[in-house]
């Protein structure tokens, strides 16, 4: 790509300045009273000031760098691990990558990059991309919203859309038996192949995934089994509520009666009123039909809006509201939106009637409409889709290879305490610090006499081993329990300290930590006739200063789980002192300064000082998954925002969903389209 | 398209039976115009039922019986109808424990230590597969039991690997007959389907912006992959005519555990019946199975019910029978379906061998002996069914195998311990099993009992855990003993034979019973019969 000439270079300047005084006069209209608009207004004023002056240096002075440096291994035909310079040439796409600059800083600081054998960057080279970033990131951010891309349905969307438009699950026939895995339940799951996290991290972010012939197959076939069941006896009460018939119905598809299934399911199937020509030339193709020949022409209708493009993505059918650019999305894709977000799933016959009747727009509306979603028995899906992606709680599946019972315990408690603290309206941070749990028979020996409150765990005669369901537990006399840290299943998750560490790090506080470099030398031996615990081993495997860079930070929060042992079992309960055990150090101090004696200690300094940046990590991940998309630069000032309000007013998790959904990202959308073709 | 010719044949029927579902009809009345009777022989299939859990032995075993003059037993009575089509083994298996997990290998493999060879199934489906489209089907009910993963496989492959299973009916019916590779009528279908999509969403087109287009882009390209690849399957119109398949009932969703095996039996049946394979293997449960027969009314698990000794009570052993009897039915569903499909100028069972049995004997302490073992159908002429063959010694279960790759033509001189086949199932001569005369006695000396006699189980379902032993000239000796010594002496394995034994004895209701087990010795067999998870 050659080197953008002077207008086009300032191109994404003006841009910039269009995006800020329209996302000023939008964000207004939604969240910003008079007040606030005439300070955005002066901001912006001043902002334009050093954008004036820093306009170009990307282009000028890294982007040489990069081509000469960079291109020949990450970018065009080579993408070594994964890090592509090519679309990344103009300073805006730059601003969507903060965190690879963050990397591209530390390995040509480090001299890991360029490679050895490569031409070294001169001091003045690596300088001049330290000086760029910072200035960079200095700059004031202006929010503004990508253009937006339909996205199709994850497996677990049109798993669970498919039920809802027909009634019934599709479920792999494969009788179920206690201590015996029967693999995936749903046919739905274990025929599409499992999404691969999209750059967003999450499953919904299916944009790198594209459809393909298979998977098209896939559609076509899950499409047909659905009907054929819709249209079997099976099928028969869903059909007969879905259009009104009388209790008296035969089963029998009439003319009348197929004209009534197309104008009911058609906009249901594509979550929006279908005009009423597209409606009619359906109808007409069923026109002189009876019998078995129009439950086949029916079905064969329904099979074709069942893989359209219409269907299978989300937004292909989002109308603009006249003039191209940024603008409120429609009722029905803002229905559509709040759905998925929060269910997974499409909207129901409530949300559909709010985005009709126009209420869906108004002020308020979006808050009470997820008030009454979370109540919904389909809000699980948030804590088993959202929640265990935020966690990364499917690795409790492969900790735990042959004993059902036990993962079934391991998996279910942090899913039913997110359940919780979702639909509960409790404070985010209870998330860390939280005197309600979740107990199964297989956990309740780790809550001590707090146990003895459980309803007795009844297991009938005759049954040798079984799952028993959870119980929500109030912690009062157990030691070193409480909140989602100290739970032996996320504590089982993860062996060891640098691993809980870098947990801690990465899921809640939103450390980007690199991967740990190839050549890490390997832990001294304990020499001779000293006696040394890991921790101080590893002590001194820090002086390296390679390790240090990430150890430093990783290293005070491992150590401090130190008193839980690989199954969550807490070692330091006062029952458990005794004999001449050698005490476990629990002590530690952040890079940033705070000291803590022990978990305890820590968990108070994640639950204050760095409550902002936990809440700024999870509004962040709400954010992204809500948008099935990465955030870029220009949703900094959003999640800003929430990530204040959140943090001042102790916000409850239902209030910063809310926010969320609120935010002009998920209420706006931007099109850039031209209306030639 | 060279199959055409072969389903035509194979689906052939002269006059549909009564038991035939009605979509067939036109089916098999298009076929008889099409003639081909005296083509070349049918194929023979190979078909295996697995029923978890072993037996009560009192309820299965045939007592007394001979060769062709024999009482089917309380538990044969579901498929009692079959008796002509069936050749019932006896004295099959050789050990005195078994684990779950062993007996599952057994099964099929002969021995449990026969961990490097494949199954008989796969051998025989090497064998016999010829232009049939599925070499096999590997089938069950039930998910894994990761614990003891090999309580969850009867069929592995050539170097003794568990081979995935597949469970749902639906989807099985729809891998063998509405595949749009090998369904011309569903191929058609589509390709119009996808016209139809492509031509709608060229609006969409239009009305697509920049951003949108490279999506709806992707899109169009999957659905012109497609096309493309029905194309390339040949043309439609030849198609049509002969998708026969298209008749065929898909079974509808399972409810319960019952109609889900009802429908897979269907489909099983049509397979063969087909010609889509010819050698499958299915299991009613994992050899541990812990499912709950809520559908018969029974809310405790098989597993725990099957040790019916250790958990006895006699609404224990009521609701076990009720499993096991549910098994018996299957057997028999199998077999009503196998004798309603017309093949050639006969029944499909026929044409086929069904092997149906457990690894297991007597369900509580596991022994791999007078293992239930039925075969059914005639092999093509192969078995001479309506016997009952009672070997004089316990068989190898191995020998079984090895005389089923004889039928099969599969030529092999060993498999697993056994070196010779198992005479008798075509007709020929065998060692019968003959009582052998012994004397029996009962001495009494200061509380110690010393008894020679047949021992047995009780057939009182309400003392199931009693054992007797028969003295010839008075009251058989009556023994409660506990489960130490049931287990230890490996009692269950010596019911049914002659024992000189040693116990302890106590009065209870003016009787004198045996309570405590201090010798056992067999007259005619093993005296230690194998040890525990042997």
């Amino acid at each position: 790509m050659p080197v953008p000439s002077l207008p086009e270079r300032f191109f994404p300047f003006f841009f910039f300045v269009i995006i800020s005084l329209l996302s000023s006069c939008i964000q207004s209209r939604f969240v910003l009273g008079f007040v606030n608009r005439m300070r955005f207004l002066i901001v912006s004023f001043f902002v334009l000031i050093p954008l004036f002056l820093f306009a170009g240096k990307f282009e000028e002075e890294i982007v040489p760098l990069l081509k000469n440096s960079c291109l020949k291994c990450h970018g065009g035909e080579k993408t070594k691990g994964k890090v592509d310079f090519s679309g990344i040439l103009t300073e805006r796409a730059a601003g969507d990558h903060l965190d690879l600059w963050e990397t591209v800083i530390e390995v040509v600081e480090l001299g890991e990059m360029p490679p050895e054998e490569e031409k070294p960057l001169s001091t003045d080279e690596r300088a001049k991309i330290r000086t760029w970033r910072d200035e960079f990131m200095r700059l004031p951010i202006v929010s503004s919203i990508p253009v937006f891309r339909p996205r199709r349905l994850s497996a677990n969307e049109y798993r669970n859309t498919l039920g809802s438009l027909f009634g019934f699950d599709l479920e792999v026939g494969i009788a179920r038996a206690e201590q015996t895995e029967s693999g995936e339940k749903s046919l739905v799951l274990k025929i599409l192949p499992p999404d691969p996290p999209g750059q967003s991290g999450f499953f919904n972010d299916t944009h790198s995934t594209p459809l393909s012939s298979s998977l098209l197959e896939s559609y076509a076939y899950l499409a047909g089994i659905s009907l054929d069941r819709l249209f079997s006896i099976q099928g028969r009460d869903f059909l007969a509520r879905l259009t009104r018939q009388k209790d008296n119905w035969n089963g029998e598809i009439t003319p009348d009666l197929a004209d009534k299934v197309v104008r009911s399911f058609l906009p249901r199937i594509f979550r929006r009123p279908v005009g009423e020509e597209r409606i009619e030339s359906i109808v007409k193709k069923l026109k002189g039909k009876k019998g078995k020949a129009l439950v086949a022409a029916l079905k064969f209708e329904l099979k074709a809006a069942l893989i359209s493009p219409e269907f299978l993505y989300r937004g292909f059918l989002a109308e603009p509201g006249g003039d191209k650019g940024r603008q409120a999305v429609d009722p029905y894709e803002l229905a559509e939106r709040l759905s998925y977000f929060l269910w997974e799933d499409m909207p129901d016959e409530e949300l559909y009637e709010s985005a009709r009747n126009g209420s869906l727009g108004k002020k308020g509306e979006v808050g009470r409409q997820i008030a009454r979603m979370l109540t919904d028995p389909r809000a699980r899906n948030l804590s088993e889709s959202f929640g265990v992606q935020l966690l990364g709680l499917s690795s409790i599946d492969d900790q735990i290879k042959n004993n059902p019972i036990h993962l079934h315990a391991m998996r279910t408690q942090p899913r039913d305490f997110l359940h919780y603290l979702f639909t509960e309206d409790r404070p985010v941070m209870e998330l860390l610090d939280s005197n309600v749990t979740f107990v199964n028979q297989s956990t309740s020996g780790f809550y001590g006499n707090d146990r003895k409150r459980l309803a007795p765990f009844h297991k009938p005669r005759g049954v040798e081993r079984q799952r028993t369901m959870n119980q929500r537990l109030e912690i009062k006399e157990a030691e070193g329990r409480g909140g989602i840290l100290t739970m032996p299943s996320i504590l089982s998750m993860n062996h060891g300290p640098i691993l809980r560490g870098t947990w801690v790090l990465r899921t809640i506080l939103g450390v980007r930590l690199g991967e740990p470099p190839a050549d890490v030398p390997p832990i001294k031996p304990v020499p001779r006739g000293k006696k040394m615990t890991f921790r101080e081993r590893f002590e001194a495997h820090r002086d390296n200063v390679t390790c240090a860079r990430c150890h430093e930070k990783i290293d005070p929060i491992g150590f401090a789980l130190d008193g839980y042992d690989k199954n969550g079992k807490y070692l330091l309960a006062s029952h458990h002192k005794r004999g001449n055990q050698p005490a476990i150090d629990t002590s530690g101090k952040l890079p940033s300064g705070e000291q803590f004696e022990d978990f305890e200690g820590l968990k108070n300094i994640l639950t204050t000082t760095k409550k902002e940046q936990v809440i700024r990590n999870l509004t962040r991940k709400i954010l992204s998954y809500a948008l099935g998309r990465k955030l870029g630069r220009g949703d900094q000032g959003v999640v800003e925002e929430i990530t204040n309000k959140a943090t001042s007013e102790n916000s409850s998790w239902k209030e910063l969903l809310i926010e969320v959904a609120n935010s002009p990202p998920f209420r706006e959308i931007v099109y850039e389209q031209e209306d030639t073709k | 398209m060279s199959r055409n010719w072969k389903i035509e044949r194979r689906t052939f029927l002269r006059g549909a039976g009564a038991l035939l579902p009605l979509p067939f009809l036109n089916l098999m009345e298009a076929n008889a115009r099409s003639g081909d009777l005296h083509s070349s022989d049918p194929p023979l299939r190979f078909m295996t039922l697995f029923k978890p859990n072993g037996v009560h032995p009192p309820s299965w075993n045939i007592n007394g019986g001979k060769e062709n003059d024999f009482r089917m037993s309380p538990l044969m009575q579901p498929f009692a109808k079959h008796k002509d089509d069936l050749l019932i083994l006896d004295n099959m298996g050789d050990f005195g424990f078994s684990s779950h997990s062993n007996s599952t290998r057994r099964f099929l493999c002969g021995h449990h230590q026969n961990s490097r060879s494949a199954s008989v199934d796969q051998l025989i489906a090497d064998q016999v597969q010829g232009d049939s489209p599925h070499r096999s089907l590997e089938l069950t009910t039930e998910g894994l039991f990761v614990n003891q993963i090999g309580c969850s496989y009867i069929s592995y492959d050539k170097k003794g690997g568990m081979i995935p299973r597949e469970s749902d009916p639906q989807l099985i019916f729809d891998k063998l007959f509405r595949n749009p590779l090998s369904d011309p009528a569903k191929r058609a279908e589509m390709t119009s389907l996808l016209d139809r999509v492509s031509s709608d969403a060229k609006t969409l087109e239009r009305k697509a912006g920049v951003e949108d287009g490279d999506t709806l882009d992707e899109y169009f390209t999957a659905l012109r992959e497609t096309e493309l690849k029905l194309e390339k399957m040949g043309p439609l119109d030849q198609g049509l005519e002969s998708s026969k398949f298209n008749r065929l009932v898909r079974p509808l969703a399972p409810s319960n555990l019952d109609e889900q095996v009802n429908a897979m039996l269907d489909v099983i049946a049509m397979a063969l019946w087909t010609d889509s394979t010819r050698c499958i293997s299915y299991m009613l449960g994992n050899s541990n199975s812990r499912m709950i027969f809520d559908f018969l009314g029974i809310k405790k698990q098989h597993h725990y019910l099957s040790h019916f000794f250790r958990n006895f009570s006699r609404e224990n052993i009521d609701s076990l029978l009720k499993i096991s009897l549910w098994h018996m039915e299957k057997f028999d569903y199998l077999l009503n379906k196998l004798k309603s499909y017309k093949d050639h100028n006969g029944r499909l069972l026929d044409h086929c061998v069904v092997l149906y049995g457990s690894g297991m004997g007597h369900s509580d302490n596991h022994t791999a002996q007078r293992l239930p073992v039925v075969l059914a159908g005639q092999g093509g002429g192969k078995l001479k069914t309506g016997r009952y063959l009672r070997y004089s010694k316990n068989q190898e279960l191995g020998r079984l195998h090895l005389s089923l790759l004889d039928l099969f033509g599969v030529e092999q001189d060993s498999f697993a311990n056994a070196q010779q086949p198992l005479p008798g199932l075509d007709g020929g001569t065998f060692d019968e099993f003959v009582e052998r005369p012994f004397e029996s006695w009962v001495k009494v000396d200061s509380g110690v009992m010393t008894v020679q006699g047949r021992l047995r189980m009780s057939d009182n379902l309400d003392e199931a855990k009693v054992f007797y032993i028969d003295v010839a000239g008075r009251d058989s000796i009556r023994m409660e003993i506990g489960f130490g010594d049931f287990h230890s002496r490996n009692v269950a394995y010596h019911v049914g034979t002659p024992i000189k034994l040693t116990g302890k004895t106590v009065e209870k209701n003016g009787l004198t019973i045996l309570n405590k087990i201090t010798g056992l010795e067999s007259l005619f067999g093993r005296s230690n019969p194998g040890k525990a998870g042997g």
